[in-house]
């Protein structure tokens, strides 16, 4: 083994290999590696940075060669196992490293350094208990806090995730003694430790041991003043509603705007109450009193009466509160337990309390700022308005809007929007073109306005318009975390609305972020460790997997949203992510089958196909049942809100009257069964195909008819385009396919003419047919493109007339309709005559 | 009405109301999990009682000696909850920084709005560093500090007279 044991040489010879590699030039870094070695051929860590440079540059194979050679060696010092380490870690072979790190610190059993990397290489892998036996190794010869915490985190681990409960509870209960050991040594130093004890105690319910514990003078040591607010939750556990009265009441003096004071304070209030009405009485008026004598500009106090009055409403009269509680943004905050009715006849007072009505014309950024609120709060908790009364105040709010524009009242710069851009956002309600050019004109005032951007995408959709969205969505710059929880406003409507070279873009990048963060998720739990974060620790985990997992990611709330309580869907989110997933499924087994069908296409014996021909006959069966079972579960249409995700595409696909149940399956059995030569299911299925093909261009007809308003119904009829689209896509893939199976590449480079068999020219002449069939389709289509309708605004002046303030501004609505509908189409039939191209390529 | 909580890694799948804002940058993943692992207390968020992100500071402890400080790293507060004093609460959590002698944070010249509420809150500006925020072009920063009542001589908010370039930061 060759050690050298002058580390400045090494150093510096190694260094040039480290450049190359940090600036990503691998195979400057190989040859650097190489010429190291040349000299010293058994330096290690020349070697691992040469496997290293070898993986990078995708040599996996050379560089797990020279990994392994180097693993015997069993090296231990630092360099070497840190380039290691890296390969390990980037083709994924973390359990690796803890096997180089066994080994090294058997020949340096009291090495600090590589037990600690031992102890993160078994965090890598998620191998608590190996955790917990390094950690306290560790701390054995080198006692110091964090290591034994390290330990006490690895068997809370370990007992969080067992499912037996007997083990469960006697590893907590050993993992408290520790620290209780810690504690009663007066060894506790950190913060971080504190939470862990709470931590532990909380999973075993012991709540009022951990009161006991945050009262002690040891917390108050560790965590300085923060004694009281700690409480809360606990005092509220364990039902000691006069200790949790006192402790909100105190907090609540120094802060007036504390929400998260004021729930738990009303809670014992009316817990109190029930009990002793005169005490409880007493603490309401007093803290009231006191809330309103503040003249600052806090909303605590008074959004505090707004929850008063909510509770108080079971009995008594509220309305007494209501007052100038109106200086927030939002007030879904406060869910009403009036009946509708009720609701709505107060309504009213929610516009007028300030002495605004719709009419009101302030003058001031501030007045306009209290009356775009009562106007929202007002439209939150009115009655659906009939569509003539709808129009009329979207009229109003665009009156206004125009009114600020005129005035100067608009006072947005390039960062900031203002207040008055709330009258054109709340007049988004107009007919839809009307609101496009509003909305538009805002943006136009306020380029920072995100609630017009987010809007303007939102409806650009609901036309079927993804080019003009996406000439706003480009604006919002979304990026990284975004791509996941707001890509969904976008990202699902590219597709459907047959802009599919924009939606492959943008699924890749959202791709490419989650693949990235999958690689890094890891080390940020070794940091979290490094820095004692246990709570985090947990935390980052579960972030971890969740990002892996199929979760719901997308953030619903950032439109903004002024539908009344009855339109509220409480089941919106679990069931549109339900139906998301539904469809990815069926796409799922749709991809999976022609993964077969490749599988299928290559040249072995016809016996060696029986278990992917299987697979195939499986899955097709599995897609087939999907889909039947879906149309059954998604009969029913959705409601379109503007705030909420479009319907799913899973609702037109399996209920459209265009087969495609029958059509994918039967195109991907012609596959399967000539790849196994059974000659005349393969005849069947692919005249099955053909005959079913015109059938599907009627019903296609039919569904893209247009029925009722063209420009409204614009994206129903291009969803149903692109689910037709998609199968010729698919449909042509396969042709392909069956080509290289009945004669493949290399037979035809041989020009020998091979003579055929009558079956193999049945094969031949029926494939031809449905090629001509599918080139018959495509021509259709291309007709259909030709007809396709424009978006005829009839009023289109009219509407522009009515947002007319000077000449220089000039709506861009009507072009991007235009071209977005025509450079739309233009895509699609390249997409067709590409397709056409190669089906023609296939005839024989 | 607020709800000051430590900021959490599912709030970044809410911030959008938030970093739509043209003056926040929204980083890529790995810096907020970063922040999450190292200096949890320093990354806070202010909650509305409809559990919608109103804003979050995101910060960290660093520095040797009489160096040792609280940094801003990120503060941002969403347009419909502006003027509200929610960024002096949320500032107030990294003055808050044990046996720190000053606070600092960085801030574009070009964003009055910002530098007037730091001014307002005691901050001054302790130097230049030119184009710090790459761009086109690209933007020279101030420096801002506020100094902590364990500095007592003030020493470490005396501003320099002549602007920095961004490698000289430390």
């Amino acid at each position: 083994m060759a050690h050298m044991h002058d580390g400045g040489i090494v150093e510096r010879r190694l260094r040039p290999i480290y450049d190359w590699l940090d600036i990503g030039n691998n195979k400057k870094a190989l040859q650097e590696a190489e010429k190291v070695l040349k000299k010293t051929p058994t330096l290690q860590a020349a070697r691992a940075l040469k496997a290293l440079a070898l993986f990078r540059l995708g040599k996996g194979l050379e560089a797990q060669v020279v990994l392994d050679a180097l693993a015997d060696e069993k090296p231990s010092d630092d360099t070497t196992l840190q380039a290691m380490t890296i390969s390990y870690r980037e083709s994924q072979q973390l359990h690796k490293v803890c096997m180089l790190y066994e080994n090294a610190v058997k020949s340096e059993p009291t090495n600090e350094e590589l037990h600690s990397h031992l102890f993160m290489s078994y965090v890598r892998v998620g191998d608590y208990r190996s955790q917990q036996r390094a950690a306290m190794a560790l701390y054995k010869f080198a006692p110091k806090n964090p290591y034994y915490f390290w330990a006490v985190m690895s068997i809370v681990l370990q007992a969080k995730t067992s499912e037996d409960n007997t083990k469960r509870g006697i590893l907590l209960a050993l993992a408290q003694r520790m620290v209780d050991n810690f504690i009663s040594e007066n060894k506790m130093e950190a913060e971080q430790e504190a939470r862990l004890y709470i931590m532990i105690l909380e999973l075993q319910e012991k709540w009022e041991d951990i009161l006991k514990f945050i009262e002690s003078p040891l917390y108050s040591q560790l965590v300085p003043g923060s004694t009281a607010q700690a409480s809360i939750p606990y005092l509220k556990k364990l039902g000691q509603w006069k200790r949790l009265n006192v402790v909100c009441k105190e907090l609540l003096w120094d802060n007036q705007d504390r929400w998260d004071y004021y729930v738990p304070y009303f809670d014992s209030v009316f817990y109190l109450m029930k009990e002793n009405e005169e005490d409880a009485d007493s603490s309401i008026d007093n803290t009231a009193r006191k809330s309103m004598s503040s003249g600052r500009t806090l909303r605590g106090p008074y959004l505090a009466r707004l929850e008063l009055w909510k509770r108080l409403a079971v009995d008594g009269d509220p309305t007494s509160l209501i007052g100038s509680a109106l200086c927030g943004a939002r007030l879904e905050a406060v869910s009403w337990n009036d009946s509708t009715e009720e609701r709505e006849e107060k309504c009213r007072e929610f516009l007028t309390c300030l002495g605004f009505d719709e009419n009101s014309e302030p003058e001031s950024a501030d007045d306009i700022q209290r009356h775009v609120s009562c106007l929202a709060a007002w439209r939150l908790v009115a009655a659906p308005q009939p569509s003539a009364g709808a129009l009329e105040l979207a009229a109003t709010l665009r009156g206004h809007y125009l009114r600020c524009l005129q005035k100067g009242l608009v006072t947005s710069n390039i960062t900031e929007f203002c207040p008055a851009d709330n009258y054109g956002i709340l007049a988004s309600s107009a007919p839809i073109v009307e609101a496009l050019c509003l909305l538009e004109l805002v943006l136009h005032h306020s380029p920072a306005n995100f609630h017009a951007k987010l809007l303007l995408v939102k409806l650009y959709h609901l036309l079927g318009n993804a080019l003009a969205a996406d000439s706003i969505y480009q604006r919002l710059e979304v990026k990284h975390i975004q791509l996941v929880s707001l890509g969904w406003l976008h990202c699902a409507r590219l597709a459907p609305a047959c802009l599919a070279s924009r939606a492959l873009q943008l699924l890749a990048d959202t791709r490419a972020f989650l693949k990235h963060h999958g690689k890094d998720s890891v080390e940020h739990l070794t940091y979290a460790y490094k820095y004692g974060t246990f709570e985090k620790l947990v935390e980052l985990s579960a972030w971890a997997a969740r990002l892996e997992a199929c979760a719901d990611n997308r953030d619903l709330n950032v439109i903004v949203n002024y539908e009344p309580p009855q339109f509220q869907d409480e089941n919106l989110k679990a069931r549109t992510f339900d139906q998301e997933v539904s469809y990815l499924r069926l796409k799922d087994a749709l991809v999976s089958a022609i993964a077969l069908c490749i599988e299928l296409a290559d040249s072995r014996p016809v016996d060696e196909k029986k278990g992917h021909y299987e697979q195939l006959n499986t899955c097709i069966e599995a897609f087939s049942t999907a889909m039947e079972k879906c149309r059954q579960l998604y009969a029913e249409k959705e409601r379109i809100s503007i705030s909420a995700p479009f319907p799913s595409r899973i609702i037109a696909f399996v209920n459209s009257p265009v087969p495609y149940r029958e059509l994918y399956a039967t195109i991907l059995r012609l596959v399967g069964e000539l790849a196994i030569s059974r000659t005349a299911a393969a005849h069947d299925a692919c005249q099955a195909v053909a005959r079913l093909l015109p059938k599907a261009q009627d019903q296609l007809q039919d569904e893209i008819a247009v029925k009722g308003d063209p420009v409204w119904s614009m994206r129903d009829r291009l969803e149903c385009l692109s689910n037709y689209l998609e199968f010729i896509g698919i449909i042509t893939f396969l042709l392909g396919v069956c080509n290289e199976l009945f004669s493949p590449a290399s037979a035809k480079k041989s020009k020998k003419k091979t003579s055929h068999s009558p079956d193999e020219i049945k094969t031949s002449e029926l494939l031809n047919e449905l090629n001509n069939a599918v080139q018959t389709s495509i021509t259709f289509l291309e007709h259909i493109l030709d007809e396709w309708p424009k978006y005829e605004v009839s009023n289109m002046d009219e509407i522009l007339a009515k947002l007319t303030l000077d000449d220089k501004y000039q709506s861009p609505v009507e072009n991007k309709l235009k071209t977005g509908r025509d450079d739309m189409l233009n895509d699609v039939r390249n997409i067709l005559k590409r397709k056409s191209k190669y089906l023609k390529s296939l005839l024989q | 009405m607020t709800t000051i909580r430590p900021f959490t890694c599912e709030d970044m799948l809410k911030f959008n109301n938030v970093n739509l804002d043209p003056l926040t940058e929204t980083y890529g993943l790995s810096f907020y999990t970063q922040y999450l692992a190292h200096w949890p207390e320093y990354f806070q968020v202010v909650e509305s009682p409809s559990g919608e992100i109103m804003g979050y500071i995101m910060g960290k402890a660093e520095g040797h000696g009489e160096n040792w400080h609280g940094h801003v790293t990120a503060l941002t507060v969403g347009p419909e909850y502006r003027r509200l004093g929610l960024a002096a609460t949320l500032m107030n959590i990294l003055e808050d920084v044990k046996k720190a002698y000053f606070v600092d944070l960085f801030v574009r010249v070009s964003n009055k709005v910002a530098i007037n509420m730091y001014k307002n809150l005691g901050y001054i500006v302790y130097r230049t560093v030119l184009e710090y925020y790459s761009g086109d072009p690209d933007e020279d920063a101030y420096d801002m500090r506020k100094a902590c009542s364990r500095d007592v001589n003030k020493k470490s908010v005396i501003p320099l007279t002549h602007p920095v370039r961004p490698e000289d930061v430390d």
